[in-house]
């Protein structure tokens, strides 16, 4: 089938996206470097800087949470491709100037994980005081923490880490809420259809007309759970059960739960797929104290979504409730 | 007969290198399509572009500035984990105690060596994983063996090309266990790597820069 995409060149999809997002909204963000995006009013100065990398092509994600409460530069990579050392390393240069300290978020991608490692060793080296978090909270992946990959839960950790920042605290402190976040996240994906790659026009993955897949990654990743195509109710009591046993949820706990949307999927799908999490939370007795419905990584016109849990506690909730101010995350 | 690698060999290396990726390039992107996203190939296409762009006074710099400058300009295409490993195998080849302006068997081969270290920080894969290392790691050592039997510059790229490209053959019966193949499993076997597929043209276009360069 050929592909329908309002586009121009293909070489240009990334710095048009980014020339987009920064003419829609020039009071929250502007472009630093190529394709680099920062906030438009930078962060008073001896506040610790959030900057994250990652591949294009997944709007909102990532570039789209830049902005008050949430990051200070996101390296904008091509379509589904890291962004290399060196733009990372500019990044961070700027973030880390006069003196200021930086905790860079990076989503556990082979391509992603590489350029942050290289770019690290490079600004460790030039003395820029900065620390890494990898987000890796796929349970698609199997028990190994290193084959989990970084799905949505970038967005979670952006926040509270992004909130402390903000608040001015030490980039020690805003790694370890970062890291508190991380470790009490899980979250589980499923596919429908596929995306198709608006450089080359073809189907990332296949998938059957009767099928679906739980496990399916945001770049097309093959899971392990293909099976004929079931319910809103028993895909998210399949996806939940897996995700509340991984984290080892018990009644009387408290979770934020987190619906993604893949980028073809309705609204309205989402919200008939988080109303069962919520019935099932209640008939388990864990308390949702914290959602969020909508698209905040997406894989074009790939159809599934995103489910995440996280184990909240009381300064992970306040912090989540801090205003966030950024092009696709708005919170008073 | 090439005793020793001047600047105007390296430079004809990385040309000769960009010249099979170029040829080569839909191939590489067919196979990444069986595993990976399809854009092993246009990636490749980018690197050589980088591999090409010389100085225009590559006298001024010393070998391993060239080495580590061709490193950093692969490292800049935005390419993923592909590009990443391969400008960081370059820039490591530069990471040796080298003469300045030219390099005999023994410190190109201590030179390939530092390039498969610098690689081997930065990913877990290992030889078996069905990625670039299966091509990466024999043709270094293959390298390693033939500088250290005295054997001549182009011989050593001549065994470290051969080695290379048997490497890549060799993943064809292999299933992925690393990087994002990993979770397709027996769906990737019956198709070389296209990562070991590039280290293997780069090999050979090494070899043959050497070889017309001199011989």
């Amino acid at each position: 089938m050929r592909m329908k995409k309002f586009i121009n060149d293909p070489q240009n999809l990334v710095s048009e996206l980014l020339e987009g997002m920064v003419l829609a909204f020039p009071k929250k963000v502007r472009l630093s470097g190529r394709n680099i995006l920062a906030r438009a009013v930078p962060k008073e100065s001896g506040r610790v800087r959030l900057v994250t990398l990652g591949g294009s092509g997944h709007e909102p994600g990532l570039s789209g949470f830049v902005g008050k409460g949430l990051l200070d530069y996101s390296v904008a990579g091509d379509i589904f491709a890291a962004p290399g050392a060196p733009r990372c390393m500019e990044a961070i240069r700027t973030a880390c100037a006069d003196g200021n300290s930086a905790l860079l978020v990076v989503l556990n991608h082979a391509g992603d994980v590489l350029s942050g490692n290289i770019a690290m060793e490079m600004a460790l080296r030039e003395g820029c005081k900065i620390k890494m978090v990898l987000t890796h909270e796929d349970i698609a992946g199997g028990p190994n923490p290193d084959d989990r990959r970084g799905l949505v839960g970038f967005f979670p950790v952006y926040k509270v880490a992004g909130a402390a920042a903000e608040r001015g605290a030490s980039l020690d402190a805003c790694l370890e809420i970062a890291g508190r976040m991380e470790r009490n996240m899980r979250t589980l994906a499923v596919a429908v259809s596929t995306a198709t790659h608006p450089s080359t026009g073809q189907p990332i993955f296949e998938l059957g007309d009767d099928e679906m897949e739980i496990g399916m990654g945001q770049h097309g990743e093959a899971g392990t759970g293909r099976m004929p195509l079931k319910s809103a109710d028993e895909t998210a009591e399949i996806m939940l059960n897996m995700l509340l046993e991984d984290l080892g949820v018990k009644s009387g706990e408290q979770l934020l739960v987190l619906v993604n949307g893949a980028g073809a999927t309705t609204l309205m799908e989402l919200l008939i797929v988080f109303r069962r999490i919520a019935h099932v939370l209640v008939d388990k007795k864990i308390k949702l104290v914290r959602s969020a419905v909508g698209e905040f990584i997406t894989t074009q016109e790939q159809a599934g979504f995103q489910m995440l849990i996280a184990r909240m506690d009381p300064e992970l909730i306040e912090l989540w409730d801090e205003p966030a101010d950024a092009p696709f995350f708005v919170k008073q | 007969m090439t005793v020793t690698i001047g600047k105007t060999e390296l430079q004809n290396m990385f040309a000769q290198a960009a010249a099979q990726l170029r040829s080569e390039n839909r191939r590489l992107s067919e196979l990444d399509s069986i595993g990976g996203d399809g854009d092993h190939g246009t990636t490749m296409l980018r690197a050589a572009e980088q591999m090409e762009a010389w100085p225009r006074e590559p006298e001024d710099e010393s070998l391993a500035a060239l080495l580590k400058a061709v490193g950093w300009r692969v490292l800049s295409i935005d390419g993923g984990a592909s590009s990443s490993l391969l400008g960081t195998f370059f820039s490591g080849m530069g990471d040796v105690a080298l003469s300045r302006d030219s390099m005999d068997a023994t410190q190109l081969a201590q030179s390939l060596q530092a390039g498969l270290h610098a690689v081997g920080r930065q990913t877990k894969a290992k030889p078996g994983d069905k990625t670039m290392m299966d091509a990466l790691s024999p043709a270094i050592a293959a390298a390693s063996a033939a500088a250290e039997a005295g054997k001549a510059v182009p011989k050593v790229l001549q065994e470290a090309a051969a080695a290379a490209q048997s490497g890549a053959e060799s993943t064809r019966n292999l299933v992925a266990r690393y990087g994002r193949a990993r979770s397709l499993g027996e769906r990737t076997r019956g198709h070389p790597d296209a990562g070991a597929t590039s280290i293997a043209l780069i090999f050979k276009g090494f070899r043959e820069g050497v070889n017309n360069a001199g011989s």
